[in-house]
């Protein structure tokens, strides 16, 4: 079960070239970054990001991986992108210079730079996240993680969720503060196809 | 701060008509139900509902309060809405008759027939979840809850969070079981401004 892919080791990541080493490309339907944030101390609002691709290369004998998540800005949706009367949606406000700013930073990105195992199984993951042009650590917890043959695709894959905490302002994204939150919990649901 | 609104009182809420209870509608860009369940054994998938309305009331003193919300089937996203190479996208799949059929059932709805407090404060919601024509028994624990002036409009508002579960099956929902989950956990954000 398993292939030593070159080539994709050599494109994809900085590791050492493991012995065995499989890569995973990341499959978009199953694959959502949502967030969380206080919103004027009355509620917590969430949100999701509908567009992202990536890989992660895993090696569980060695217990060593990394992984590369790109996430499409302007796919940022809260279920608000109806105008009404208003002259924007919050979706629409979210896309401009106040908040994501997607004209010039249409992607973020999220690159590891260490993975730390439970036995066989990524436990927590270290890594940078690039959000309007500015890099900062960022670390998740890998709170669920199963391997197995898919059940429709009939392709071997991994799956499961991971989450972590941010401030905004840290990566330049200071509106309404501190009415709308600083603190934003991100959680993600993946899923990687065997490449 | 409370008036006696006596048409609204006798229209909205089996009460008794208590002194005053006050009426909230749903604002409609800051409430959303929330789901999530689990996608075959791998990872947790969320989604939301996009248009929600409906309303409340509230008599602190009396300590009591109803509630109604409605929710557009329709309105599920769960951001999995371009085709690509496939005959559909999941959120079409998802509105056709294997799971919400929305043209025969194009709202579900929620009515409360007992809320209990914690204090001045609502803790608890008893009450009945209309889904697919199925009227079947739903709690919701109030997570989070708030009242004041909200801070840009300055309007009298309640917000908060609230969360419940129920079991897919219980409503004729079996498509896909058990590879995606029966359980399914609700959230929903809300806020509310005063009538």
């Amino acid at each position: 079960m398993r292939k030593i892919v070159v080539g994709a080791l050599i494109l994809a990541m900085p590791l050492a070239a493991a012995a065995e080493a499989e890569t995973f490309a990341f499959d978009p339907p199953h694959t959502f970054p949502h967030f969380a944030l206080d919103y004027a101390g009355y509620a917590t609002i969430y949100g999701r990001f509908d567009k992202t691709a990536g890989r992660f290369t895993i090696d569980r004998a060695a217990k060593t991986a990394a992984l590369e998540l790109a996430v499409e800005t302007v796919s940022v949706t809260t279920g608000d992108n109806e105008r009404g009367s208003r002259a924007r949606t919050r979706d629409e406000h979210l896309r401009t210079a106040d908040f994501f700013n997607v004209a010039e930073f249409p992607r973020m990105t999220y690159k590891s730079t260490n993975v730390k195992f439970n036995g066989e199984d990524p436990a927590e993951i270290e890594g940078q996240l690039t959000l309007l042009g500015v890099t900062r650590p960022l670390t998740l917890k890998v709170d669920r993680w199963v391997c197995k043959v898919h059940p429709f695709y009939k392709k071997f894959g991994c799956g499961g969720n991971a989450s972590g905490v941010l401030k905004r302002s840290e990566f330049g994204m200071k509106i309404f503060l501190p009415v709308l939150g600083d603190e934003v919990r991100i959680t993600i649901m993946f899923l990687g196809m065997k490449q | 701060m409370k008036g006696l609104t006596l048409g609204l009182a006798m229209l909205c809420v089996p009460l008794g008509a208590a002194a005053s209870p006050d009426t909230y509608e749903f604002d409609r860009y800051h409430t959303y139900v929330h789901f999530a369940v689990d996608h075959l054994g791998m990872s947790t998938i969320w989604g939301r509902f996009d248009a929600v309305s409906g309303k409340f009331t509230l008599d602190t003193q009396a300590k009591r309060g109803g509630v109604e919300l409605r929710v557009e089937t329709a309105s599920i996203n769960t951001g999995d809405n371009e085709r690509g190479s496939r005959a559909r996208s999941r959120d079409e799949h998802l509105r056709n008759a294997d799971f919400f059929n929305v043209l025969e059932f194009p709202q579900m709805t929620y009515k409360s027939s007992t809320v209990k407090f914690s204090g001045d404060a609502p803790a608890t919601v008893q009450g009945q979840l209309m889904l697919l024509g199925v009227t079947r028994p739903l709690s919701l624990t109030i997570d989070r809850w708030n009242c004041g002036l909200h801070p840009f409009n300055k309007k009298e508002m309640c917000g908060g969070n609230a969360s419940g579960s129920i079991k897919r099956s219980d409503f004729g929902m079996k498509y896909a079981l058990p590879a995606v989950g029966d359980e399914v956990k609700l959230f929903v954000e809300f806020e509310g401004y005063k009538q």
